[in-house]
């Protein structure tokens, strides 16, 4: 196995497939950190790009932009509030407050680190056993996924700052806009009006990008009035690599529950930077810290969002089934090139699997060091005076929301949302849970449905499967953990 | 006061980088095609089958055109958004549509402000049939062995579709209403989580494309027992067609050029021809085999043909499904 690696690293350092690798890493670092512009879109945009190059060159393409563009996420997320991919949202909670400490340049070299951490992982769980590791997204079915969306949905809970509650309403506000559009079932139209614009639902981003980047934007016009200017550190790589020691154990955890995640087809990045969140905090010594700032409030979601690229590839690779949307387009790219992922591939195109290992290893290197050498140049962002900045970003939320459907529907949408977070923001309830409930919401409903109806409605099949009732135990214990901490925090103190 | 000061400046703002994104010019239609660039609506997201058709097809015909043709993708409303808007568009052969079997669904349904006849088709370039799939150690041989095993337990075997009231929803109950049989349907999010049920042993079956199972067919992991297309595939010889087997069934999904019904006949001509050209370009046919999709290249005549049929049975199987919002 090694002499394929040493052909395939070979292979990877050729002058110009090296090239069209760095290049794909600044290109998603730029897609990535850009609201409205995911990993997702990037790749499907310079897929065309690819189809007249060797299948080495274009696959590593891609994959360059794929792992760039998931830790770019989180530059504008800690520096903005403004998640430049889903997949960051959750990067905000801690990246942002840290930032706001004048801690910018930390905070980025920890995300930067986390993200190398979780690209490395979880390549290497690749290479060594992705066909054990494979068998796992067969064992996921309906049931499974309704487990698992709820034990995403029980996170709420513990996501939602001092007060669960307020978390709680919000994700049921969330839950309660997810029903718009199109019932997964019947296709009968829920909410819509007669509008087409809404038979599948709000679009996801545009909701995110008005909660968080533009309602932030509103806030900052009130606080420009005040103009105080935080002084940003400088020494921000030197200090994250101080923090290595204190993040790793979280880091190396989170990246490879990120794999698991990946591994599971139609659950990918955002899902994965939730959970690792939530479960850095649950295994933490001082989860009450969580959301003001720390960088194990970083490290978890992007080593947990960037452990998902490798783990994504494992059941593309190995079965032919993409593990998220990224890699979907990446089967298509594969295809197009006249190469059927599946057992065969590493039969007949050996070289071309290992190349791709390989391409994973130099990718994430790469985006280490140009994520390091970038943090002076990202920190710039927050040298420009708020009252040019501010207008900045209301014009890259409009153009990110219309970019990614071409939906001037969607700009709207954007806008309603960017109200809604502002008033949020002043009434002290989190945004988050809106965003998990708007991917989640509609999974467990599809596949709660789905699973009932292929047990012929039967309840038992979510209890006698031992994923699908192991997920649902955990969604109990992580939901109703924060309430009984609190009752017995009320209880101790009244004694 | 102030405060708001600020903000009524930047909503200002907002709304008037918001109009300049509305306004789009347009000219009156001459004989002199094309005056500007084609666009080509792709009611789906880039990354998809679709798209990644309607792109081959553009780069294919850029030299059949003086002017460019760029894509852009218009997605929402499993496709009704896109079409909508192909459909409303300038009839002057500038906003070109890619269409697909949708176009004939999504109306009968209730779910489309539109009908085949809002558009005058220009060209076909794609058909793939639904097959017919198993696992490969399932018991069942041949296409009538399951068939039978359904007619003797209705409503117990389980065959995936990818989504209620899609393409291969219908295909299902096309197969149900020919021989008898009764499945319980299961709808999933596309074609591909379908087929990862299906390799999971989750459900017994699907009927989407061929070209969305092959990879896992010649692994020996899942075998087809009939496909619902007029011939047999060329990428599979022996597999029957669901005809051979007496059965009349021929459903599937297709994708093809049109542009709104009100367009002048020269100017879809010159559209015809220079499209045609383009999908009769190597180039085309290899991208077709590659991505395992069939190539049948149809002129307007032939399509609208399709359209009509296709509609016809589809407004039939939708009522019995009972899907049709009315």
């Amino acid at each position: 196995m090694l002499s394929h690696l040493f052909y395939g690293l070979a292979k990877v350092l050729r002058p110009d497939i090296f090239l069209l690798l760095l290049l794909g890493v600044w290109g998603g670092i730029a897609i990535g950190s850009l609201p409205g512009l995911t990993a997702t879109m990037g790749v499907a945009l310079l897929l065309p790009v690819t189809f007249g190059m060797e299948p080495e060159a274009g696959m590593l393409l891609l994959l360059g932009i794929y792992i760039g563009a998931i830790y770019g996420g989180s530059v504008s997320a800690i520096l903005l509030r403004t998640p430049g991919t889903p997949a960051a949202a959750a990067t905000a909670m801690d990246g942002f407050e840290m930032a706001k400490r004048g801690e910018a340049g930390k905070a980025l070299g920890i995300s930067t680190t986390a993200s190398f951490i979780g690209g490395i992982v979880s390549t290497l769980m690749l290479i060594t056993i992705s066909p054990i590791l494979a068998k796992i997204a067969l064992k996921f079915s309906a049931p499974e996924y309704f487990a698992l969306a709820i034990f995403g949905l029980s996170i709420i809970s513990s996501i939602s700052g001092k007060s669960p509650l307020k978390g709680i309403i919000v994700g049921v506000f969330g839950l309660l806009v997810s029903t718009i559009g199109m019932d997964p079932m019947t296709s009968y139209p829920r909410f819509t009006f007669g509008n087409v614009n809404l038979l599948n639902g709000f679009s996801f981003i545009p909701v995110m990008i008005g909660l968080f980047g533009l309602a932030q934007a509103l806030y900052n016009v009130e606080e420009s009035e005040q103009a105080v200017k935080i002084q940003q550190k400088v020494e921000g790589v030197l200090s994250a690599l101080s923090e290595i020691k204190r993040i790793l154990g979280t880091a190396v955890r989170s990246a490879v529950m990120g794999t698991f995640i990946g591994i599971i087809p139609g659950a990918g990045a955002d899902i994965a930077a939730f959970v690792s969140y939530n479960e850095a905090k649950r295994w933490s010594k001082h989860p009450e810290k969580f959301g003001t700032g720390i960088p194990e409030g970083i490290a978890a979601p992007e080593a947990g969002n960037n452990g998902v690229t490798g783990g994504a590839m494992i059941p593309l690779l190995t079965l032919g089934i993409p593990g998220d949307a990224v890699t979907a387009i990446l089967l298509g790219a594969l295809m197009i090139q006249g190469l059927q992922p599946g057992p065969l591939l590493f039969k007949e195109h050996g070289e071309l699997v290992y190349t791709i290992f390989s391409g994973l290893l130099v990718g994430n290197v790469l985006m280490l060091i140009s994520g390091l050498l970038g943090i002076r140049l990202f920190i710039k962002v927050l040298s420009v005076p708020k009252n040019i900045l501010t207008p900045l970003i209301f014009v890259l939320c409009i153009v990110g929301s219309y970019a990614m459907n071409n939906s001037f529907f969607d700009v709207g949408v954007m806008l309603a949302s960017g109200v809604i977070g502002y008033i949020f923001m002043k009434l002290d309830f989190p945004a988050s849970p809106i965003i998990l409930a708007l991917i989640l919401g509609p999974m467990a409903e599809s596949n709660l449905r789905r699973s009932l109806i292929m047990s012929g409605g039967n309840y038992s099949i979510f209890f006698t499967r031992p994923i699908s009732a192991f997920l649902l135990t955990l969604a109990l214990i992580t939901f109703i953990t924060p309430f009984l901490k609190d009752f017995i925090k009320r209880k101790n103190l009244g004694n | 006061m102030k405060k708001f000061g600020v903000l009524a400046v930047l909503l200002l703002f907002t709304f008037s980088i918001l109009a300049g994104c509305q306004s789009q010019g347009g000219k009156e239609a001459k004989v002199n095609f094309p005056e500007k660039a084609i666009e080509i609506i792709v009611p789906y997201a880039a990354g998809g089958g679709t798209d990644a058709v309607a792109r081959a097809l553009a780069d294919a015909a850029k030299d059949s055109f003086s002017k460019p043709i760029a894509v852009v993708n218009k997605t929402g409303g499993g496709g009704a958004v896109g079409m909508a808007e192909g459909a409303k568009a300038k009839a002057d052969g500038h906003t070109v549509t890619m269409v697909t079997v949708e176009l004939v669904t999504l109306p009968n349904m209730g779910l489309a402000p539109f009908t085949y006849n809002d558009f005058k088709p220009i060209i076909q370039v794609n058909a793939d049939p639904s097959a017919l799939t198993v696992k490969a150690d399932a018991p069942w041989k041949t296409a009538e062995e399951f068939l039978n095993y359904a007619k003797a337990n209705p409503g117990k075997v389980k065959v995936g579709n990818s989504g209620a009231g899609a393409i291969w929803h219908l295909a299902a109950a096309a197969i149900e209403d020919k021989t008898g049989a009764k499945f319980n349907h299961v709808p999933f999010d596309g074609a591909a989580p379908a087929v990862t049920a299906l390799l999971g042993g989750h459900i017994d079956a699907v009927t989407v494309s061929p070209a969305e199972v092959a990879s896992h067919v010649k692994s020996g992991q899942l075998k087809i027992l009939a496909v619902a297309s007029e011939k047999r595939l060329e990428q599979f010889p022996d597999v029957p067609t669901f005809k051979e087997l007496g059965i009349d069934v021929v459903v599937g999904t297709w994708r093809g050029l049109a542009v709104p019904k009100d367009t002048p006949d020269e100017i879809v001509s010159i559209l015809y021809d220079g499209f045609k050209k383009a999908a009769e370009k190597d180039s085309f046919k290899e991208f077709m085999k590659n991505a395992g999709l069939g190539l049948e290249v149809k002129d307007g005549k032939e399509f609208l043909e399709r359209m009509k049929n296709d509609n016809e049975l589809f407004a039939k199987l939708i009522n019995s499904l009972g899907l049709a919002k009315k």
